[in-house]
């Protein structure tokens, strides 16, 4: 399954992606995020030490984070500000942390959290506005190894196309 | 010299890594009169202080730590409400995390010198370490062993006015651990790891096996 999740008020990005995945019958659920009330991650690590894999902020990211763990793509739509992801779009990520547990492994040679749940969220990042690309690629794959998975790309809101076609 | 150092963890002050790694430094920054004011980016009741703050001062440091492998959401929503500077003022970070290597905050540490430009400022080097995670569970002598480094780095910023010099640079320790001590941490995170984590998980109230799978 492959979920997108807009955290923009641009709705016309979604729209193109529910068409360009139904041309391609592709199975995609969006959700519209940019009114949902999604919080900040707060790093209080409740959801390793004190209710494992339950995150303590009850709020819409509740409805994205049960969606994530059954998903094999997440796709962030996300405005962009001081060269990066917005921090909408960074919400989304840091809110992240209870598919992990808290014990630790080496991935290759580097630490990393032992994943709570079997399947593997591949991630893909598509942009609003004017990020440095090269850094934001850069981090989308850095950030996949939360994920224990591998980054699908960033691609601007002009190259929506493309993005879909990395899908599957 | 006068110092505006923000806060920049999103966990309270109380419970922040970021603001006991700053007790040691700032002890540091301080002993040849350097002065310096701090806030919090996680009390939202002080962002306009800050922001004030920031458009004052000449010297400013952010210290954080390492969400996701860039700076923490809470403190991007703040940092998108400022306005460039463009008049020289010089900013300096301190990247903190809880996993050990260095190689793990570089990607972080890149942005971080990308973002000194877009705010207008001159960057003034980062302070890159890992292996920070267990400060809030120590106290005492215990967490002094990991904080207290700190200390001579605060003298450091206060030199130099920034991170740009070979001691800080050596701070940051190993970018990837040696494989004999990789091995032995294979063996201590499957058994004393786990077992010291459980014991935490107790003592916060858990009742569940870390872990547990709450939506499988």
């Amino acid at each position: 399954m492959i979920l997108i999740v807009n955290t923009t008020s641009d709705t016309s990005v979604t729209e193109e992606m529910k068409r360009l995945t139904a041309e391609r019958g592709l199975a995609a659920e969006v959700i519209e995020a940019a009114g949902m009330n999604i919080s900040h991650c707060i790093g209080c690590n409740h959801c390793w030490l004190k209710t494992p894999g339950e995150c303590s902020i009850k709020d819409d990211y509740g409805i994205i984070l049960k969606k994530i763990i059954h998903t094999d793509q997440l796709w962030v739509i996300s405005d962009t500000a001081l060269g990066f992801l917005d921090h909408k779009g960074k919400n989304i990520f840091d809110r992240i942390l209870p598919i992990a547990t808290m014990y630790l492994k080496f991935k290759g040679n580097q630490m990393r959290h032992v994943p709570r749940y079997k399947g593997k969220t591949d991630i893909g990042i598509i942009y609003r506005g004017e990020p440095d690309k090269e850094f934001l690629q850069r981090w989308s794959e850095r950030a996949a190894l939360n994920f224990e998975s591998r980054s699908l790309g960033v691609f601007g809101t002009d190259k929506i196309k493309e993005a879909v076609s990395c899908m599957c | 010299m006068h110092v505006l150092i923000i806060n920049g963890s999103p966990r309270v002050k109380q419970y922040s890594n970021t603001d006991k790694i700053l007790e040691k430094f700032t002890m540091g920054l301080c002993e040849n009169g350097t002065t310096l004011e701090q806030y919090e980016i996680s009390d939202k009741k002080q962002w306009e202080d800050i922001r004030g703050a920031y458009y004052k001062n000449s010297n400013i440091l952010i210290a954080l730590p390492l969400y996701v492998e860039c700076i923490p959401g809470l403190l991007m929503e703040f940092l998108e409400t400022l306005q460039p500077k463009n008049d020289g003022t010089r900013i300096a970070f301190i990247l903190q995390s809880g996993f050990a290597e260095g190689v793990q905050l570089r990607c972080g540490e890149a942005y971080l010198e990308k973002l000194a430009g877009y705010l207008g400022c001159e960057y003034a080097g980062t302070l890159v370490k890992g292996d920070n995670f267990s400060i809030r569970f120590f106290e005492g002598d215990m967490r002094d062993r990991v904080t207290g480094p700190y200390l001579e780095m605060g003298r450091e910023y206060a030199a130099n006015a920034g991170f740009d010099t070979e001691k800080c640079k050596a701070f940051t320790g190993a970018e990837i651990l040696p494989a004999p001590v990789r091995l032995l941490l294979r063996v201590v995170f499957r058994t004393i790891g786990r077992t010291m984590f459980t014991r935490i998980a107790r003592g916060w109230g858990c009742t569940k096996p870390l872990d547990y799978r709450p939506y499988q």
